[in-house]
């Protein structure tokens, strides 16, 4: 935690590429237990503001503070961070060269430094949680995209973080596959997981989600509790977005 | 209401008995004949050559323009039996061929018109050789035969006596036998300790066979012979490819660094060997570099570090092509599991990109056989030359052209097998990829 409670702390974070103005002065508090849902329409920044949190992307300016760490100090060991913090993408990102076990465990052996065998048993324990038992020797290739989202969820959980970064983890599912994958998140949020969530179904934010933050233009427009937010947007860009997804 | 789901069907046959049966009278004439007269020409033509003898013997103490060894087959070229196989083959071909032009249009199907264009084909084919035998026995049949057509030459200069050549063979196979076994028992041992791949067994029974075939060819090879010369070539390809897959994947990371001043070394060395013809570089190393600086190397050393150094600038470039090819997806999945950028290329982007590169990887090996040639400049000794140095070496001794023949079947035997598995490896690869992205 850092010293104000939080557990992820944004101070004034901009970032261009190039010469485009991406992210304009995002200033957020999380604190542990949170289930944070971000939405807002595609190029607003949503993915770099995700991403700015495990400095997968590199803040042009402002600070990151994680778990008392300002990740944005050179000094900051980031591959140590990092192994506290989840995180889940649209395309998966299996490896496609290892097995659904051998997925989970690498990081466990290589960074962790766990032994073969404990990895492999807590490799398997995740498969069961994500509802995987029978999967584990299979290759990414062998399974579905519900079932590979969910492998890729229990590689992050593996690694046992504290917080879990999930952007558009089911945009590139079919319609019948999301329900398993969003089932899994909601049981992580149940048991008191930290997420960041980035997605479009709304549903999901207002049953899951405790905080809803509304971007545009790479500005946080509108925030508050969800299912407020949904049924009485006060802002007019947040009532003119909501009008089309909903 | 009742719907029965159709019972699945096996696919209807499409293949050579499909083909067969669509077939009209007139279509099974073009092909059918257009096939004989190929046939008719290919043994027509080895016949009467055979009639005349491939090769002759000539007595003692004479020059090679009273007898050649050749002799017996520039006779049988210049032959009327061979100039009438031909000019049959050629008209005969001309008539099929203008059937077919003629005809292809009208036939009813598929098979029939493919049946129809491939007659036509193959008998404008045996027109062209026809018509190219026949324009070649117009020119100086005697002298290209004195010059290039002395097989027993290569026979000769094989680098096993004839006599002895029944033991060798015998010894070969005893030393492919008892390495493929001591191989295969290894890897038996290795499957069975860690329980896994009985393939490995047959993998490494046919990698020790091949490794008791080569060492048993270096035994029996003596000096000057093709035979030395294409373990010379080997031998420069292995140890250059050793070298040159190795440094090239180091310089290749070093060329991806997001730091200016590690990329532009790599850059810098990748460019100059890409840049400078590999001739240049042979000869600037051993002919100046060397000398100059004093060094203690053998040309050999020196020729086999300057195939790798080149080899490792263009490999560098595949490896390169490989990695980047990948999604960003996977460098960053691996990044955020904690993983340092050296693990991730380690454990993620290197084991999938090798897979990848492997197909071009062996197109430069073979280029880099070939390119073996070029350190003829050097000054080796005869027991280092490679094939193309033999040939050299041959045709200033005999003043005998078939000895660059002989050369060019040495370059064959060891880049078709090459060639052959670079296409199996990519055939396999890609059906593994597919259901690997699928
Ligand atoms: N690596 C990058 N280089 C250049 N432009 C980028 C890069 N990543 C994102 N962008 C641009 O930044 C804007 C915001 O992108 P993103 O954060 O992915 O939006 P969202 O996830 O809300 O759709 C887009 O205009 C996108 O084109
Ligand atoms: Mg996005």
């Amino acid at each position: 935690m850092n010293d104000d409670g939080s557990l992820v702390r944004l101070e004034g974070i901009h970032k261009w590429f190039g010469g485009l103005h991406v992210l304009r002065g995002i200033d957020l508090k999380i604190v542990p237990k949170e289930v944070v849902v971000l939405i807002g329409p595609s190029g607003s920044g949503k993915s770099t503001l995700l991403r700015s949190i495990n400095l997968l992307e590199e803040p042009t300016e402002g600070r990151v503070f994680f778990d008392g760490m300002d990740l944005t100090d050179i000094q900051t060991n980031l591959n140590e961070a990092r192994t506290h913090m989840g995180m889940v993408f649209q395309q998966f990102n299996l490896f496609p060269h290892l097995t659904a076990t051998e997925n989970i465990t690498l990081a466990l052996i290589k960074v962790l430094k766990l032994s073969k065998e404990e990895a492999v048993e807590r490799a398997h324990q995740q498969l069961g949680h994500v509802g995987l038992s029978d999967k584990t020797e299979s290759h990414p290739s062998q399974l579905s995209g519900g079932q590979q989202q969910r492998v890729a969820i229990a590689r992050s959980l593996a690694m046992q973080p504290k917080m879990m970064l999930f952007d558009e983890v089911t945009s590139a599912l079919d319609p019948e596959l999301i329900g398993e994958v969003l089932g899994v998140m909601q049981d992580l949020a149940s048991e008191g997981m930290t997420m960041v969530v980035v997605t479009h179904e709304m549903g999901f934010a207002r049953e899951v989600g405790t905080r809803l933050l509304f971007l545009d233009e790479g500005v946080i427009v509108e925030e508050g509790i969800p299912a407020e937010v949904i049924a009485h947007p006060r802002h007019t860009r947040t009532q003119a977005f909501l009008a089309e997804v909903l | 209401m009742v719907t029965t789901t159709p019972d699945t069907l096996s696919p209807p046959d499409r293949g050579i008995r499909w083909f067969l049966q669509n077939q009209t009278s007139w279509s099974r004439a073009v092909l059918g004949s257009a096939a004989g007269v190929l046939s008719f020409y290919i043994i027509g033509a080895i016949a009467v050559l055979t009639s005349h003898g491939w090769t002759g013997i000539c007595p003692e103490g004479v020059t090679r323009l009273e007898c050649s060894p050749s002799d017996p087959l520039a006779e049988g070229l210049k032959s009327d039996g061979l100039g009438l196989v031909a000019t049959i083959a050629l008209l005969v071909g001309l008539v099929i061929t203008a059937a077919a032009i003629t005809s292809w249009k009208r036939m009813p199907n598929k098979s029939a018109r493919e049946a129809v264009i491939a007659g036509g084909v193959l008998s404008s084919q045996v027109m062209a050789l026809a018509g190219f035998l026949l324009w070649f026995r117009a020119t100086d049949v005697d002298r290209f035969a004195r010059n290039f057509l002395n097989i027993s030459l290569i026979g000769e200069k094989a680098g096993l006596a004839w006599g002895t050549v029944t033991d060798s063979i015998g010894s070969i196979a005893g030393l492919m036998l008892a390495w493929a076994v001591v191989a295969a028992t290894l890897a038996g041992i290795y499957a069975w300790l860690r329980k896994t791949r009985p393939r490995l067994v047959v993998y490494a029974a046919l990698v020790g066979a091949g490794g008791g075939l080569v060492w048993g060819l270096i035994r029996i090879a003596s000096v000057p012979s093709f035979i030395k010369g294409a373990q010379n070539t080997l031998v420069l390809s292995a140890a250059g490819a050793a070298l040159g897959f190795g440094l090239g994947l180091v310089v290749a990371l070093f060329a991806m660094s997001k730091r200016a001043v590690v990329r532009a070394p790599a850059r810098i060395y990748i460019n100059f060997f890409r840049g400078t013809p590999l001739i240049w570089q042979i000869m600037f190393a051993g002919v100046g570099l060397v000398p100059a600086l004093g060094l203690d190397l053998s040309m050999y050393t020196v020729a086999i570090l300057v195939l790798g150094f080149n080899l490792a600038a263009y490999s560098s470039e595949v490896y390169r092509a490989g990695i980047q090819s990948l999604e960003r997806g996977q460098i960053e999945a691996s990044r955020t599991l904690g993983l340092s950028y050296f693990q991730s290329m380690r454990y993620v982007i290197v084991p999938q990109a090798i897979r990848r590169v492997i197909p071009p990887l062996l197109n430069e090996f073979v280029i880099l056989i070939k390119d073996t040639s070029l350190i003829s400049v050097l000054g080796l000794t005869l027991a280092q030359k490679e094939l193309l140095g033999i040939g050299r070496t041959i045709y200033a001794s005999s003043f005998d052209a078939t000895a660059w023949l002989g050369a060019a079947a040495g370059y064959l035997i060891i880049t078709l097998p090459m060639i052959g598995i670079v296409t199996i490896v990519e055939r396999r690869l890609r059906s593994g990829l597919t259901s690997v992205i699928g």
